[in-house]
């Protein structure tokens, strides 16, 4: 719905998956990380941003990855699909795993940190909405330094819970 | 020149900060012709384009938002972008990211850290030695300011604190350092008029409890507006230290003790952001961004008051105007300013045009720093208004000790302004003949300024590092590597828990302290310029024991305060680098509150003073140099309500003397 057809971006159907996928790494929401109406689509600049960082080859590997783990059956959850990308357990990542943490960043803090592997790759915030909508403050309880939808004398009453901050409070084993 | 015609304008200001548009405002609302030259650039129609800098800055350092900033890519050698060469710019200012560094990121030149003087050296960090006198020397001066439109006031925290009585006669009191040329009744008139001007929310009830130290309001008198509420975090230390006393000195204070008690309580800070609709701004809507920006602009700014000036109809600015000289007479009169007009043509190069303006009175207003460095530079660059000799002497910062902590349970940090409240009832005492006096500010903004959170904690847990401290809890205390559901839990419980203190010191004044031209000595050259070819400021800065006993005893505060709380306290006292000292063997590490002080300070005697009570020239009997750099101390309080102050006590004495 965000992407049209024959844009040269990704198919809505790629966006989506990788939406899917960010949720499971983030323990977010994913209605959360792709609400149905989406106008900034966050999903679409991420994937697009990540491939032309380390290939669309790479990128191709890590989606068929998640894919595999998504239809596992007996399902797996969210928690068990991240760490096994994540590669948590080992002490030596593999560059798939350090891609999925470049990805995990992105969402949390808005910005590219490339992955060791990537010798040429420069840090950067991805764009202004990358850093408005980043997740950490969302793990927080806050908001954004500089963009808050909140008003005068919040900070004086406890915030709201953290799922109505967009966590997937249930998504653990 | 002065060639017998009539000067242009009845006064130019140099500087469209906070104490030039103050003046301006005031003077324009007299009928007087006033022009402002601004060495920067034009304030924007709407800060969204500095909302944006912000928001793609890499490091959100006070600078970040605003013009000729690092770049927005960062690699291994430039982890947060490259800096611009000062020497290339027009208007290059002093950076939170150029400090430390060599004159080719740092426009200040001054002492530079172990790593960057020594690069390839495998020897860990080495803080400057004590002298024989007990003076710690070679510090790096950590403060930054801005040179555009509004000036540094762009990102003040509006923090609206009024000095207390002794803040003002510390020699008089406790022997200390010098006594200012105004009293307190008449400072209390003139805090009066700052606090109508910039729209400070307080409570007078509030500020009661700090009767203690000496804190007076005439009769009857009312804030402004009602107060900003407090944070949940306030809320927590407020309750945290209820009974907590601590001692006036530490044992083996140099010089005496003081053994009394003193209480430890919290009171909301007085604060320049709107509680309610004012002046046509709009209320806090709690962005915790007041520096480096308010998104909303319900903090006052210098640009508030410089829409009142130009409203006025007699108040004109000329931007990209950089003054280089003080023309004076045979006299004593200064007869007029020598300025750059600069631009960029089609290839980005920089082109300058010199110009000259005339006018009755002139008004330095352009910076501690730079009000130095331009009274130095005039004069062929021998200088003038210096027959004291103490121009660019006692530059004083507000140096801030940082501390942190984890408490027990979430008390939600990185939500409302970024300081509501603070500790205050530790900033006047018998120990002020001992020790530097301190405040300490309560920051809304959990460990963001402590290690730069919530990036470094949530990086560590992602790529399975500690840079933050918080990451042990692997086997054996080593770091985890944490994704989904359990990331967000892990960085939710840390996150909710960080507070941190900033202790803010009233730091001796030192003659040795000071702001220089960097001209070589033999040859006359300046070793380092900025774009326009004009001389740079070199500093050298240092403390004193009676600054670092004060750092002692704030440490022994902080300490005191978290076990009292039962948090767990993760301050980092050896970064390495700037801003490290050892003091009786225990290293510290300070930063730069931003708060630039003394550089041309106010007293009676034309011999030991550089301006009088009204800030006019002792020695250029039509010139009046202002703000934060005339203050002989820089005692308790943030300086920005302070100036303001003397700002409309300079507009009446600079009206009276175009009458006389």
């Amino acid at each position: 719905m965000t992407t049209p057809p024959n844009s040269g971006g990704p198919s809505e159907a790629v966006v989506q998956d990788f939406a899917n996928m960010s949720a499971a790494l983030t323990g977010f929401q994913p209605s959360f990380i792709r609400p149905f109406l989406d106008p900034v689509n966050l999903s679409g600049t991420f994937y697009e941003f990540a491939v032309a960082q380390v290939g669309q080859t790479m990128m191709d590997a890590l989606m068929s990855a998640f894919d595999a783990l998504s239809n596992q059956q007996p399902p797996l959850s969210p928690q068990q699909i991240a760490n096994t990308l994540l590669e948590v357990a080992s002490s030596t990542p593999s560059q798939q795993a350090q891609l999925c943490q470049s990805i995990v960043a992105m969402w949390y803090l808005g910005s590219w940190y490339p992955p060791p592997f990537q010798k040429d790759g420069l840090q950067q915030v991805i764009s202004s909405q990358a850093y408005t909508k980043s997740l950490a403050w969302n793990v927080a309880q806050a908001h954004p330094m500089g963009f808050s939808a909140f008003t005068f004398g919040y900070w004086s009453q406890p915030p709201g819970s953290l799922d109505t901050f967009g966590v997937n409070t249930g998504g653990g084993q | 020149m002065s060639n017998g015609a009539s000067p242009q304008y009845d006064v130019v200001i140099v500087g469209a900060g906070a104490s030039g548009n103050l003046i301006a405002k005031q003077l324009g609302l007299a009928g007087k012709k006033v022009l402002i030259l601004e060495a920067g650039l034009a304030v924007p129609d709407s800060r969204e384009e500095y909302m944006n800098n912000f928001y793609l800055a890499l490091a959100k350092t006070p600078e970040s938002p605003y013009p000729a900033l690092a770049g927005r890519t960062g690699n291994k050698d430039h982890p947060v972008g490259k800096l611009p060469d000062p020497a290339t710019l027009p208007t290059p200012r002093a950076t939170v990211l150029g400090l430390g560094g060599t004159p080719d990121v740092s426009y200040l030149v001054q002492a530079q850290s172990w790593i960057a003087t020594h690069p390839d050296s495998k020897e860990p960090p080495q803080n400057p030695p004590t002298e024989p006198d007990g003076d710690v020397r070679g510090l790096q001066f950590s403060s930054t300011f801005e040179r555009n439109g509004g000036g540094t006031s762009w990102h003040w925290l509006g923090t609206s604190l009024r000095e207390l009585e002794n803040d003002i006669r510390m020699y008089t009191k406790y022997q200390h350092a010098v006594d200012w040329p105004v009293t307190y009744g008449e400072m209390q008139q003139l805090w009066a008029l700052a606090e109508k001007e910039i729209g400070v929310a307080a409570s007078v009830v509030q500020q009661e409890p700090l009767e203690v130290v000496g804190l007076e309001y005439p009769p009857g008198y009312q804030y402004p507006m009602g107060p900003i509420p407090t944070s949940l975090v306030d809320q927590t230390i407020s309750q945290g230290v209820s009974g907590l006393q601590v001692p006036g000195t530490l044992p083996d204070t140099p010089g005496g003790s003081d053994p009394q008690m003193y209480d430890v309580f919290v009171t909301p800070t007085p604060a320049g952001r709107n509680s309610e609709p004012y002046d046509d701004r709009r209320v806090c809507a709690g962005n915790t961004n007041c520096i480096p920006i308010c998104p909303i602009q319900a903090k006052w700014d210098p640009t508030v008051t410089l829409g009142k000036a130009l409203d006025t109809g007699n108040v004109t600015v000329s931007y990209q105007s950089v003054a280089y000289n003080v023309a004076v007479d045979a006299n004593n009169n200064a007869t007029d300013i020598d300025y750059y007009v600069w631009s960029r043509d089609g290839q980005g190069n920089l082109q300058k045009v010199s110009k000259s303006v005339t006018a009755k009175i002139y008004v330095l207003a352009c910076h501690a720093i730079e009000n130095a460095k331009l009274l130095l530079l005039s004069n062929n660059w021998k200088g003038i208004a210096n027959k004291s000799d103490q121009v660019g002497r006692n530059l004083m910062d507000h140096p801030l000790y940082l501390t942190w902590a984890l408490a027990p349970q979430p008390l939600w940090g990185y939500r409302g302004p970024l300081a509501t409240a603070g500790i205050e009832s530790l900033r006047d005492g018998e120990f002020r003949k001992y020790r530097a006096s301190f405040r300490m500010e309560i920051g809304n903004e959990g460990w963001n300024f402590s290690v730069g959170d919530p990036y470094t904690t949530t990086l560590d847990f992602i790529t399975g590092t500690n840079n933050s401290g918080l990451n042990n809890g692997g086997p054996n205390g080593s770091a985890q590597r944490l994704g989904g559901t359990a990331l967000a839990l892990k960085l939710n419980n840390l996150l909710t828990r960080q507070f941190r203190i900033a202790c803010m010191f009233d730091q001796s004044p030192l003659a040795e302290n000071r702001v220089q031209l960097d001209i070589n000595q033999e040859t006359g050259k300046p070793n380092n310029t900025d774009g326009l070819g004009l001389p740079r400021p070199k500093v050298e800065y240092g403390f004193d024991p009676y600054t670092m006993e004060g750092f002692r005893m704030a440490a022994y505060v902080c300490s005191k305060i978290y076990e009292q709380m039962g948090a767990q306290e993760f301050t980092k006292n050896n970064v390495g680098g700037t801003g490290d000292f050892t003091y009786r063997g225990q290293n510290y590490h300070y930063y730069g509150a931003g708060h630039v002080v003394g550089t041309h300070r106010m007293g009676p005697d034309p011999y030991t003073s550089v301006v009088d009570a009204s800030q006019r020239s002792h020695d250029v009997q039509n010139m009046w140099v202002v703000g934060s750099g005339s203050f002989p101390t820089v005692c308790t309080a943030n300086p920005t309500l302070t100036l303001m102050a003397l700002a409309f006590k300079s507009a009446d004495s600079i009206i009276a003397a175009l009458k006389a």
